[in-house]
This record gives structure tokens, sequence and C-alpha cells, in this order.
């Protein structure tokens, strides 16, 4: 082998350069393949975002409209102030069933008035064009304003869930029968109806400051009391996990000897952090609820495991933001005779503030779409209807939280609840991104001092 | 006195700690702060954090435990076979706590004095609390009225004993605080050995938490396999959990689906991740690249309930249309294993893309200096020199991910199904261990039952899975950048 | 004669300098070099014979290894580097639009300051090169071109027993040996080298610098240095550079006796630099 003489310069003699050769030519349509697939996976990854962002506007907007018909309801005293001194106290005996009839009564008489033909037998089955709340809505205008009794109003009462649907077009004539409540002679007169101006969709600002509801009105199902619960929650992380982390993080990056046990914490704090999400929910249930008896559904319980969540997603980048803060400062914060605390909290603390802030919110938007811990510390199935009665009782009082509340939702039998969820996906985004900004604005803030 | 007020008592026992020995100090130093040995504000700490620690940690720790000790004592008083198993003396322990709330309420509403709950026989009580309207069960055994009176003394002989000791130890740590305070105390060096001790404190939190999951996993697994033997929930191909008992939990068609589900997931995203990555380290615009990647990364950002939803009411009926009845007849049912891992496989496309592109971009320029040099184009500079380069790196980033999938709990709740079944046909629906460990335990089972106990065990195969995989991810991953450092 | 005529043909159209820089393996003419509004070279003209070794010195910052790297193109790597001017190699504008950096490369090989094997056995290494090129038929001859290429860069007596072990766990003056019998396997005509001294202990150095010289034989080298002893040890032709202009350009012992420029005769004395 050693004999053999390779020509190794003579072979390539001088082919010219400005003539592309065959195997080039093969290596550039290689290289442009290659190329092509790096720029279709990028476009892929793109695409799939598109999609999901359609979706859920497409999907979720409807539910920031609700329709209302307008339709004058007569409300006899007799009826609902039987007492007569027109006293709400007297007058809340009434129930909302006894409010039902005059609605029924009212829509059967709008029906002849504006000479649309009654289809049905029974009053009862047209009124199930309105939701079930509306005669709740209907009892409690009266109540507040109890002189209204004994005239001819004209109230916006609640469509139901499928009529609403069907104004939006989620809801066709071949779908509108497998509710069993509806049939396509309802649609209609709800036809008829719009084409007497009687509906009306409006802005749905109860879907975002009221409660949830049960199975049989997703028309008035709303985020509000979620939106507390997430509220009260993230609460408990600030007050929590940001201490706690910023100071773990300052002692493992500015104090830590070199040894054993700093070994053992930074070994724990980086396995924690891929712990998945649903073994929390397991350390919650376990440790707050079955051993310390927190109460269950208790934004204080959710708070506390995505306290323990969130706390090496803190410890990190704010271990890295410590990292980076240049070691002159410390030195020059050292030499002119600065304790060592002195100078990790006058000096460089402030300098990592931006990027210690930036982690947090990271962590903090993560801790407010986290959905499974909650689900096995009894944030779900627990319908969300009642506000809490304070701030302390905020924290203790069972409650469901934002995500756990879609999840709910999109575990319901009827399918207009999926448009709430959708809804809610877009309410969770939006407060999530108002999170991101105040960060970002945060950020700025502390950069513009030093 | 509540725990919010006893907390803030203590603050404003420190508080005026601080104020006090603040002035003491420089009043011994007739106002000339050049004679203290610290500044003056460092006296003042020095005092209030005496006061309030010690104070305030007696205070959450009593907080936490009284209720573990009175449950103790309670239960004690149960007997009988009623009481015989841990789950009927639980349940028991909840009527208990509930009937204890509802005398209290009887009392706070003035309805019942103090002295006639005494006397009150527990015929009487037992009546009273049924005209309250608080649902109580309505013929409540003598012993549970028993124990919830227990209960409530032992309760306030705690609450009063917390109460007595928290303000002492604040008073005596706010009093020894002023009595040291002087102008050549060490105040700045003691004050900077507590925080320093508070930092400690914060660090260990990681370690309570990991001993917190291991040992609430651990003793609730080892309950489990008392009640239900071992060899089955291993080696069992059965999962068919019935609550009146006679369950079949056997973890390998849950491991089955958890594993087909993550290998989609993973055939989705390692190509799109990677090629993704490489794109925008090597070729991409500059311009294009910081519009592209934080694009990409929005997909890290969005919840994974969002997915979740994402795959029941879009993936899922898309898929549906074209593979399923209305198609080619394969898929049955809009959650499949291919519904799930699809959108998962989405979900991890940035995590693997960024990841990859960390390691990337950690290969030295001069690697690739050193091929273009010698005339390789950038494609073969990047596919036989950088990837083979970072490969270390890469594979670290798809363990990663792949314990991320494995992991991954909302998307297969809603996506995957809810059947345990052990298929090759990936349209089918399966289910996996975390959605199982979901529906365990947020059914109506009780609690020390084999069917929801087995969450535990779950939990635990899980926990050692993931955190086995991370161990060597992040060990490869280390490595790998170390030889570049 | 065959590929010369063939040149010829595709330059006629070319302006009159090619009559002049045919004698010389690259003729760069009124090379300028930006990098953004940072004009790095400054009309530089230069001829550089085949089978010499042409030393670069100069300065910290002159711009020699910028325009060592315009040589091969290594310069359309960097986004916002701009070049101007003409630079022949055999007579053939390596500008122009239609030349492949990536062919060119083949023909004009590089070494770099600090050895960059690749993390790859050095077998793998050597044969880096004529793999992508596609230079070989079959394992035997491939086997051939690494053994000849190893022999060429003196290592092979080192590395014959262990081809399979890492090219990273070498010693720095074996990995430059490494990187340049990589560099020759692709069968270049010519060889740049970037400072490849600057990382090396003096004994490591030393056996470079013998190699050089042995490369000569077949080569165009072009090396940058910083030592003007190496320069003056290891090239027949130098060039100064300061401030990214080519100050003074000739056979090394003029330069260093009797340059002719005062600024080279600062440098060369010690009083820049």
């Amino acid at each position: 082998m050693s004999d053999t003489t390779v020509p190794l310069e003579s072979q390539t003699g001088h082919r010219s350069l400005l003539l592309p050769d065959e195997k080039l030519k093969k290596r550039r349509r290689s290289e442009t393949w290659f190329k092509m697939l790096g720029l279709g996976a990028v476009i892929t990854g793109l695409f799939f975002l598109v999609i999901l962002i359609a979706s859920i506007v497409y999907n979720g907007v409807p539910a920031f409209t609700q329709t209302y018909l307008t339709i004058p309801v007569t409300l006899p005293a007799e009826k609902l102030d039987k007492v007569g001194n027109r006293n709400p106290s007297d007058m809340r005996k009434v129930s909302t069933f006894g409010y039902k009839p005059l609605l029924e009564q009212a829509l059967i008489d709008t029906l002849a008035d504006r000479g649309i033909e009654m289809p049905f037998d029974d009053a009862g089955i047209l009124a199930d064009l309105l939701s079930d709340g509306a005669a709740a809505g209907v009892r409690r205008q009266v109540l507040d304003n109890p002189d209204l009794v004994g005239q001819t109003v004209e109230f916006d009462l609640l469509a139901s869930s499928r009529i609403d649907g069907y104004y939006k077009g989620r809801v066709d004539r071949a779908s509108v029968n497998r509710g069993m409540v509806l049939t396509s002679v309802h649609l209609d007169v709800a036809d008829a109806l719009k084409e007497e101006g009687l509906v009306e969709r409006r802005f749905n600002l109860d879907f975002i400051i009221g409660a949830d509801a049960s199975d049989n009105r997703p028309e008035q199902a709303g985020v509000g009391v979620a939106l507390l619960g997430s509220l009260f929650m993230i609460l408990v992380v600030v007050a929590l996990a940001v201490p706690i982390g910023v100071a773990a993080a300052i002692y493992l990056e500015e104090f830590a000897p070199q040894n054993r046990f700093t070994d053992l914490i930074e070994v724990n704090i980086s396995n924690l952090a891929a712990v998945p999400s649903i073994v929390f929910g397991i350390l919650g249930l376990a440790a707050f609820i079955q051993f310390a008896n927190l109460p269950q559904s208790a934004p204080l319980v959710g708070g506390l495991v995505l306290t323990l969540m969130s706390l090496p997603q803190i410890i990190i980048p704010a271990r890295a933001a410590l990292k980076a803060v240049p070691p002159s400062i410390r030195q020059a914060a050292l030499g002119i005779g600065a304790s060592r605390n002195q100078m990790v909290f006058q000096h460089v603390l402030p300098l990592a503030m931006p990027g210690i802030l930036t982690g947090v919110i990271i962590s903090l938007a993560q801790a407010l779409g986290e959905t499974a811990p909650l689900l096995l510390i009894g944030m779900v199935g627990y319908i969300a209807s009642n506000y809490p009665d304070g701030f302390l009782d905020g924290f203790v009082s069972p409650n469901s939280a934002l995500p756990a509340q879609i999840y709910e939702w999109s575990k319901r039998a009827d399918p207009a609840f999926y448009e709430r969820a959708w809804g809610g996906i877009i309410v969770l985004l939006v407060f999530m991104l108002a999170v991101n900004i105040l960060a970002v604005v945060l950020r700025r803030r502390f950069e513009r001092r030093w | 006195m509540s725990f919010g007020t006893l907390f803030l008592a203590v603050i404003a026992i420190a508080a005026v700690a601080f104020a006090l020995s603040r002035r003491k100090v420089l009043g011994l130093a007739q106002g000339d702060r050049r004679r203290l040995h610290s500044l003056p504000h460092y006296h003042g700490m020095h005092a209030m954090l005496l006061a309030a620690v010690p104070a305030l940690l007696l205070l959450f720790g009593w907080t936490v435990l009284q209720p573990v000790v009175v449950d103790r004592v309670a239960v004690s008083h149960f007997s009988g076979e009623k009481y015989d198993t841990s789950g009927e003396r639980s349940l028991a322990m909840s009527e208990v706590r509930r009937v204890a709330e509802s005398i209290d309420a009887l009392v706070r509403g003035g309805k019942l004095g103090t002295s006639e709950l005494e006397t009150l026989s527990d015929e009487d009580l037992g009546r009273e609390l049924d005209d309250t309207g608080i649902p109580v069960l309505s013929d409540l055994p003598p012993q549970i009225i028993d124990s919830a009176r227990i209960y409530r003394s032992v309760s306030a002989t705690g609450d009063l004993i917390k109460l007595g000791l928290v303000l002492l130890l604040a008073l005596a740590g706010a009093a020894y605080g002023y009595s040291a305070a002087h102008p050549d105390l060490r105040a700045r060096n003691r004050t900077e050995m507590g925080v320093r001790g508070l930092l400690v404190a914060a660090a260990c939190v990681a370690i309570f938490t990991t001993f917190g999951i291991v040992l609430s996993l651990l003793f609730n697994t080892i309950e489990f396999f008392r009640i239900y033997p071992a060899g089955e929930f291993f080696f069992s191909l059965t999962w068919s959990p019935s609550f009146g008992g006679g369950s079949e939990l056997g973890i390998i068609p849950l491991l089955w689906g958890t594993l087909y589900i993550s290998l989609i997931a993973l055939l989705v995203a390692v190509p799109l991740g990677l090629f993704s990555a490489i794109y925008l380290a090597e070729y991409a615009h500059p311009k294009f690249r910081s519009a592209a990647k934080p694009l990409l990364e929005v997909l890290t950002g969005i919840p994974t309930i969002v997915y979740g939803l994402f795959a029941l009411l879009i993936v899922g009926p898309a898929l549906s249309s074209v593979f399923g009845r209305g198609g080619m007849g394969w898929m049955p049912s809009d959650t499949a294993v291919i519904t799930a891992g699809l959108v998962m496989g989405i979900m991890l496309i940035p995590f693997v893309s960024s990841l990859s592109d960390d390691v990337i971009n950690a290969v030295p320029q001069a690697m690739r200096d050193g091929s273009y040099g010698l005339g390789a184009t950038k494609s073969e500079t990047v596919r036989k020199v950088i990837v083979p380069a970072a490969l270390p790196g890469i594979v670290g980033a798809i363990l990663l991910a792949a314990s991320r999938a494995i992991g991954e709990t909302m998307i297969v709740v809603l996506g995957a199904g809810a059947a345990a079944r052990m298929s090759l046909n990936p349209f089918e629906a399966m289910t996996t261990v975390t959605a199982k460990i979901v529906s365990q335990l947020t059914g109506d089972a009780d609690f020390a039952s084999p069917e929801a106990l087995v969450a535990f065990a779950l939990g635990m195969t899980l926990f050692i899975v993931t955190l086995g995989l991370n161990i060597v991810a992040l060990a490869i991953v280390r490595r790998y950048r170390e030889q570049y450092e | 004669m065959d590929a010369m005529a063939h040149t010829d043909q595709i330059s006629m159209s070319q302006s009159e300098t090619l009559t002049e820089a045919s004698d010389n393996k690259i003729a760069a003419r009124s090379v300028d070099v930006f990098y953004g509004k940072n004009h790095a070279i400054k009309n530089v003209d230069v001829d550089i014979d085949d089978k010499t070794v042409t030393a670069f010195i100069g300065p910290s910052g002159c711009g020699k290894s910028t325009f060592l790297r315009c040589l091969n193109r290594m310069n359309d790597t960097i986004d916002i580097a701009r070049v101007e001017g003409d630079i022949l190699l055999d007579g053939e504008d390596i500008y122009d639009k239609r030349v492949d950096p990536v062919q060119l490369r083949a023909r004009v090989g590089m070494v770099f300051q600090k050895p960059n094997p690749f993390p790859k056995s050095i077998y793998d290494n050597v044969a880096y090169g004529p793999r992508i090129h596609g230079l070989t038929r079959n394992k035997s001859e491939l086997d051939d071109i690494v053994e000849a290429s190893l022999r060429r860069a003196a290592l092979w007596d080192e590395a014959k027993d262990r081809l399979k072990e890492s090219g990273t766990g070498m010693s720095g003056g074996q990995q430059q040996r490494l990187c340049i019998a990589r560099a020759v396997a692709t069968q270049p005509e010519v060889l740049l080298m970037d400072e490849p001294c600057s990382a090396l202990d003096p004994i490591a150095t030393a056996q470079i610098e013998e190699l050089i010289d042995e490369l000569r034989q077949n080569f165009c080298v072009v090396i940058v240095t910083h030592s003007m002893q190496q320069a003056a040890r290891v090239s027949q032709k130098t060039a100064f550079f300061h401030l990214g202009e080519m100050v003074e350009y000739g056979d090394t012992e003029k330069i260093f006796n009797s340059p002719e420029d005062k600024r080279t005769e600062s440098y060369i004395t010690g009083r820049i630099g």
C-alpha cells in the first residue's frame, strides 16, 4: 500500500470553475432539497399555529355574543304581588315558576300580534325557545323595580342555547332535533321572529363576569367565578413561589458552597422541573388534602400545588440572570468594603432583576394555564356558581379555575358548552397575554433605572 | 384569634421591635452613627428577625400539624366494626368535622351558648343540628357527636396553646433583641447570618418537595400493593376497574397506550422540530429567524388544555372524516391514538426545535469553517459535521421530549379515549397512565379502595420513568455541553 | 495544455490583466472588502506564484486574514461582508456569478488558526473531503488517499495505528497536521493557512513549518502569520499589510533586508505592530 503513489494533485487538472460538473449539480440539487425540507418544517409548524389560532377564534368568538328575544311581557299584579303593597320581600314569595306562564303568554301574544302562526298546541313547547333562565331574569328585574308590576314591559329575554346557536350558524335544521327539545318548527318561528326584528344579538358581558351554570343552561354559563379562582391561585403563587424561588436562586448562585448538599439541591431542582404536572397533583391530593386536611377545590390548595410546580421554573432562569451579572460588579462592591449580602442585594440583584422578572412571568403564565394537577385536587366537577364572600374566603371556599372550567365544559354533553370552552380559551389566552405584557412593561421599568 | 390576625400580630410585634431597638442603639450612641458597629437599621432588623422568624415558623408548623393531631385524637374514640378499615374511618372523620363545623356555626349564630352545649344530650344536639338545615346525616350515631365534641374541645385547646406560644415566642424574641441591642453588637453580621439562613431554607423547599412527592406516592403505593397483588399490576394484560370490586388493574395496556401515543408524538415532533431548528440556525435570513422563532415558540406557551380541546373538537373530527366511517373506515371514533399523538407532536415541535437549536448553536463555528473550507455545501456540513457533533445533545433533547410526552395529561384525557386497549391500529382509542390517574382519582371511588389507590401506583411508575429519562437526558446534554466549553 | 487553451477561450473577453496574470496561480486586482461600513481591505493587487510559499504579514487587524479568506470565498459565509475587484484563479474570476464556491474551495483548501478537527475518527476526518466531492470509486482508493494525505502531512507514522480513534483526542500539533492532511486530501491546488501555528507550542510549530516547506513541492501555499521570523523561515514571497492596505510585496529576502516602504521597515524592526 505504501508503494502506491496516488496522483494527489495531477488528477484535478485545471477544470474550469465556470463550468459546474454533473457531480456538483447533483450536490446542489440535494442542497436545495435539504433547504426546502427545513423551510417546509418551519412552515408546517407555523401552519399548525395558524390552524390552532384560527380554530380558537372561529369557535370562541361567538361565546362573546348572546341572543335575546325582545318580547313585551304583561306583569299582572294579581299574580306577582298578591299583597298589593309592591314590597319586594313579599313579592319574593312568587318563585320563578310563577313567572314562567307569563312568558309563555307573552310569546303567544307576540306571535298573534305579528301574525305569525302558532304551530304548537302547548305554550310550554313554544317557550322552549327561551332559556330556562329567562324567567329568573324577569323576576330579578321585577324585584329590583317593583313598580313594573301591573304594566306591560318589553323585556330582552335570553334565548335558549339552541336558538342562539341557530342564529350564530352553529345549529342547523338537521342537528336541532338531536337535543330532543327543539324541532325544526321552532326554527321556523325563530326565523319569523327575526324577520319581525324581535331578535337581538348583544355583547355577552355575563360570559366574562358571570358564574357557571348547570348542564341545561349553557346560554347562561360564564367564566367569571373561575376567573376569580385563577386569580386567587396566582396570588398564592406570587406570594410564595416568587420570594422562595428568587431566594433559592440567590443562595445557590451567590452563597452556596461547593458541596454534596448544594449538589443535592441542584439535582432536586433540575429533576423537579421535569416531573409531570399530574404528579404534582398527586402530591397536592396526598399532602395538602389527605394529610393536612386543607379544603378540597380551594384556590389555596391549587395555589400551593402551582407554587411547588413553578419553583424550578423560577429558580433556573433567576440563576441564569444572576450568573449573567459581570463579576466586575461583584468585585467593585466587595472592593469598597461591602459585605457579601450588601453586594448581592444592593448590586447584583437589581442588575439581574429584568432577567429574573422574565422567568417569573413566564412561570406565572404557565401556572395560569396548568390544568392537570387541578383535576386531582377537586377543581373540576365542581360547578363554580358562587362568588367568594370576601377576600380571605376567596382562598379557601371551593372554586374552579379558568383552565379547569374549560375542561369541565369540554366534558359536558351539550355541544353548546364547547362554544363556551373555546370562549374560555380566548379569555385565558388574553389573560396570559396581559401577564406577558405586564412583564415587558415591568422589565422596561427596571432596565431604565439601571 | 384567626390565622390572619395572629400573623399580623406577630408582624406588628416585629415592627415595634425594629423601631425600639433602632432607637435604643442610636440613643446609646448619642445619635452618632459612627459609634455603631453596624448601621442603625441592621440593629433594628436584628430584633425584628428574632421576633418574627421563630414565631412565624411555629405558627405555620402548628397550623399544619394541629388538624392531624386532632384527627388522631378524635379517631381514637371510634370503636366497633363499623370503623374497621381506614376508608370507613376517614369517612366518619369527615362527618365528625362537618358536625363540628355545624356546632361552631350554631355557637357563632348565638343559638347555642357554650355552657348549654356542655349540658346538652347527644339527641338534643342532633335535633338542634337538624334544625339549622346544615346538611348532616339525619340520625347521627352518638359516637360521631361524641367525637365531634372531643374534636372541638381539642381544637379549641390547641388554638389557645398556639395563640399563647406564638405570641410568647414573638415577644421573647423581641425582648431579647431589644436587650441585646448595643452599639458594639455585631448586628450586621448577625442579621446577614439570619438572612442567609432564610435563603438556605428557601433552597431546601426543592428537597422537601421531592420528599413530599416520594412519600405521598410511596405510602399510598404500599397501601395499594397490600390489597392488590403487585404481580398482577405489573404483568396483567387487562385493565378493567369496577368500583364494585373484582377489578383487574394491569398496567401493561396503559403503558402500551402511553408509549404508542408518545411514539407518534415524537414521530411528528422530532423531524419537524429538528429540521426547523436546522433551517432557522443555518439557513434562515436573520429577519425570518427573528420572526419565525418566537412564533413557533408560541406553541409551547399555549396551555395544554387548549391542545386537548383542539384534539377533541378539531383534529379528532377532521381525522375521523378522512379515516373514519365516512372515509377509510379505520377509525371508529374521534378520540384515538393518532389524534392525541398528532396534537402532542404539534405541541412538542418548538420544544424539540429550541433545544436542538441550542445544541446546534453550541457546535463551534470552527467546525463549520473547517467543513466549508474543504468545499462542503451547507447541507453536507449540517448532515456530516454539525448533526453528528450535536448528536448527543439532540438525543438528550429527544429524551426530554419523550419524557414530556409520557407525562402529558390533558391532551390524552381529552383526545385519546378512555378504553384500555392493546392494539397496533393507531386509529383506535386507547388510554394512558396519566389519563387513568385522573379518572381513578376524580371518580367517586372510596379513597381506600384498590381502584383509587392504583392511581398512586400508576403515579409512582410515571414518576420513576420520567425521572429516569430526565436524568439520562440531562447527563447526556451536560456532557455534550462540557465538550465544547 | 488542453486545460490552458480552454481557460483562454473562456477568458478571452476578460480584460488584459489576464495575460499578465496567467503565469500566476492567483491574481488579485484592486480588491476592496467591506464589513458593513468598515472598509477592511483597500485596493489590494497581488500575484501569487504556484509552488511557492507566500506569506502575508502585518500587525493584528491589518486585514491579512480577511484577504486570505477572500481567496477561497470564505467571506461568503459572513452576511455583511462584501468583496469588490477581481480575484483570478488560473485566470478565472472566482467571484464570477457562475462560480460555485463549493467547487472553488475544493481547489483552494484552507487550514485555520485553531486546529479544528471534526469530532470524528482520524480516518473520517481525512476522508471527509474526498467523500463529499466524490473523488473515489471504492474503499481502497479512499484508503490510499487517506494514507497518502497523512503521509504528506507527516502524520502517518503517529496515526496509522489509531485511525479509528477520535481526531479530537490528539495533541494540538497533531490536530493541526491532521487538519492539513484533511485539506490535502481534497487534492487542492492552493493551500491557504491562517496563522496555522499560533495555537501551538514551539516544537509543534517547527514541525508544521517543516511541513509547509515540503508542501511547496506540490501546492501553492499562502500563509498568514503574525510572526516575522516564521515568514522569513518558510516563505519565498512576502506581502506586508497595514491598515487594510498592502504596503509592500516581493521576495521575502528583499522585504526583510531592504524594504522600500518606511512602514514595512518600522514593522520589521519592531516599531509598529
